[in-house]
């Protein structure tokens, strides 16, 4: 499996230098540390949308190729085509998804816990222990983090592969370590700012988009959408 | 003991309020470092190998799909179907609320998405007809909750996962497999149909009660433009419900292609949404997965440390000891799961509870088709009433009524789902009665 390796590497290396000027030109135009943090953030987002987008085509495509070298027009356009491997891929990318999703979720404040006692309580126990819960989610991911940093330097000892695209599993299980440490990161950057300013993300679930936008809704309203004359 | 220790953990940790699955991997880590002689890198190991299961990929492609459909214009087709079917019986815009709900949660897998889908254009629109607020918001919140029950379903394919490949046995010792998704989504079928017309039922009589107003009757062939005009949506439910049932294929798949087609309507064929929207979406979409796929990966973590502490089996031996009989044990399950509802959000009780209390109810022969069913109608009434009811916060978003105010707005439906959820627990046929007929 010489060939597969080969492609990744000069993916990874294309990667490479589209990062390097990327930066640089971040570098040049806001500064090391804003650049960082823009990057990261940039990196997170981009990244998640691409993998849930791919990973829906993916399967999507899969299917298709399926039902159509069903058909005998088809066949021999869509024989040749061999998708085993899509199953693994989909899982793969989703694998990476959640984990770098979860870092990105606690920067946008999506994880819900069970915070009706402490709305309760005064100011500044309240405090504390929002604080407690953060630093413990910075504790544990980055216990997680070490240990799966140990299991894939492990991996990259036996070099086993994945069973259908034959890639290093040590690449696969590298999401746990990435995504542990940047989710630490983001609970610390949380606390942080928690700490200083007493804030935190808030996922606003009942958000509606668009309905801010009152003139629309009236003409929603007002359409030909609902009959008129109620009547009663 | 040991369970003792480990709930008691888990529950003053969530209460600190952080993140439920942080605290279910706390307590997981606390505990094996200190109590057991568990290898610790296998916490490590585990939370990549409890979602590397294709059948959990199912949850990532729902949530897009659904949310393609939100922003797209198909809920608005779908209400003027409805509308234009029932909009002049007692409740006009009310009851084609609830109509209008049930059709798009045969296309949505979630709650919260349909209470905002069919909420932010029905809502505005039954204020302007002169509804008093707190009765839109009513019917509202508790359709919306239809959305986790007529299938697809997220909340089903957790209970699914969760439950899968489970060592269970039944009362007369053989081997009982757990219900697959594809199962629990025809066992939903019926059930969600019964409740939207108990749901329709309440409003059609409050409506004629209060004297509410009502539309004017359509022609079938204003009916039949509405039809054409939302046939797009609808034939979603063909394909979804259809595909998996026929056997074409997998949940899973079934969810990717409802999200490639749901895209494919909103962008190309409503063009409600521009390709630049779609950006967006997926990353709302994204965030909203992995939030999901985090909290199953830190909940097999717990389910790994519960089975390897043989808590389920305990668990079972001591409640079949109490001899509680089926009754009892799903009164006892219906309280803790409504108690569990007040704190928790659905995933994370159907993950952290089902893999538990599964393994007894098969034990005094309850079926786990018919049990997961029981779980999906109690995880809606928890989602319509406080402090945590998701549907709750979302028709307080839409309506800007406070939440006490809503909170007795629902009274009159949430009991109608209350008395509901009663008929599901100890009557098993209304879940088991489609599975069977079509031999599943």
């Amino acid at each position: 499996m010489e060939e597969p390796l080969h492609k990744l590497y000069v993916m990874l290396a294309f990667t490479a230098v589209v990062f390097v000027v990327y930066m640089a030109a971040m570098i040049r135009a806001n500064g090391a540390r804003t650049a960082l943090t823009h990057l990261l953030d940039h990196l997170e987002e981009t990244l998640i949308s691409v993998l849930i987008g791919a990973a829906t085509v993916l399967i999507f495509v899969a299917v298709v190729q399926r039902y159509a070298s069903g058909v005998r027009v088809l066949y021999p356009y869509v024989s040749g085509i061999n998708l085993g491997w899509a199953q693994e891929a989909c899982i793969l990318m989703f694998v990476w998804m959640a984990k770098i999703g979860a870092a990105y979720g606690v920067r946008t404040g999506i994880h819900v816990g069970v915070d009706v006692l402490v709305n309760r309580l005064k100011d500044r126990p309240r405090k504390a222990l929002i604080l407690f819960g953060l630093l413990c989610g910075a504790l544990f991911t980055a216990v997680v983090g070490s240990f799966g940093l140990k299991f894939v330097l492990a991996r990259y000892g036996f070099g086993d592969t994945t069973p259908e695209m034959e890639m290093p599993s040590w690449i696969a299980y590298l999401a746990i370590p990435i995504g542990s440490y940047l989710m630490c990161f983001r609970f610390l950057q949380v606390a942080f700012w928690f700490w200083r300013t007493g804030h935190l993300p808030v996922h606003d679930h009942g958000h509606v988009d668009g309905l801010d936008e009152t003139p629309a809704l009236s003409a929603i309203a007002d359409s030909d959408l609902f009959p008129k004359e109620p009547r009663r | 003991m040991s369970a003792l220790i480990i709930f008691g953990l888990f529950v003053v940790l969530m209460a600190t309020g952080m993140p439920i699955s942080i605290a279910l991997g706390m307590t997981v880590l606390s505990f094996v470092f200190t109590m057991t002689n568990i290898p610790v890198d296998i916490v490590a190991q585990k939370l990549f190998t409890g979602i590397e299961k294709f059948e959990i990929m199912a949850i990532p492609f729902f949530i897009l799909a659904g949310n393609f459909l939100t922003h797209g214009g198909v809920a608005r087709r779908l209400i003027k179907f409805a509308t234009s079917l029932i909009g002049h019986w007692h409740g006009g815009l009310g009851l084609a609320g609830v109509l209008a709900c049930a059709l798009f949660a045969a296309v949505s897998g979630s709650s919260p998405a349909t209470v905002v889908a069919i909420g932010s254009i029905i809502l505005p629109a039954m204020q302007a007809q002169g509804f008093p607020p707190k009765f839109g918001a009513g019917v509202v919140t508790t359709s919306g909750a239809l959305g986790i029950l007529i299938p697809p379903s997220i909340v089903m394919v957790m209970y699914a996962v969760a439950t899968t490949g489970m060592q269970m046995t039944g009362p007369s010792g053989e081997r009982v497999s757990s219900a697959s998704i594809g199962q629990l989504f025809i066992a939903g079928i019926v059930p969600g149909l019964m409740l939207a017309f108990l749901l329709g039922l309440t409003t059609w009589y409050r409506a004629w009660k209060y004297g509410y107003p009502r539309l004017a009757k359509a022609n079938w062939l204003e009916r039949w433009a509405a039809f054409k005009d939302s046939i797009w949506g609808l034939l979603l439910i063909v394909i979804v419900m259809g595909g998996i049932y026929a056997g074409m294929f997998t949940p899973t798949e079934a969810a990717a292609v409802a999200a490639v087609y749901a895209f494919i309507i909103a962008v190309f064929i409503y063009k409600d949404m521009g390709l630049k929207d779609v950006p967006k979406v997926l990353l709302s979409s994204a965030n909203m997965s992995a939030m999901l796929l985090y909290i199953i990966s830190n909940a097999a973590l717990f389910s790994f440390l519960m089975t390897n502490e043989n808590i389920p089996q305990a668990m079972t031996q001591w409640i079949v000891d109490l001899g509680l009989g089926t009754i009892g044990f799903l009164l006892l399950v219906n309280l803790l799961l409504l108690m569990a509802g007040n704190v928790m959000e659905p995933s994370s009780i159907v993950l952290i509870m089902a893999p538990i209390l599964t393994p007894v109810a098969v034990r005094l022969g309850i079926d786990p088709l018919h049990f997961g069913i029981m779980i999906v109608v109690n995880m809606e009434v928890g989602m319509c009433h406080p402090p945590v009811g998701l549907n709750l916060y979302v028709a307080s978003g839409i309506t800007k009524m406070g939440i006490s105010e809503l909170t007795v707005a629902v009274m009159p439906w949430l009991l109608a789902m209350l008395v509901f959820l009663g008929i599901i627990t100890y009557i098993p046929a209304v879940s088991l009665f489609l599975p069977r007929l079509l031999g599943m």
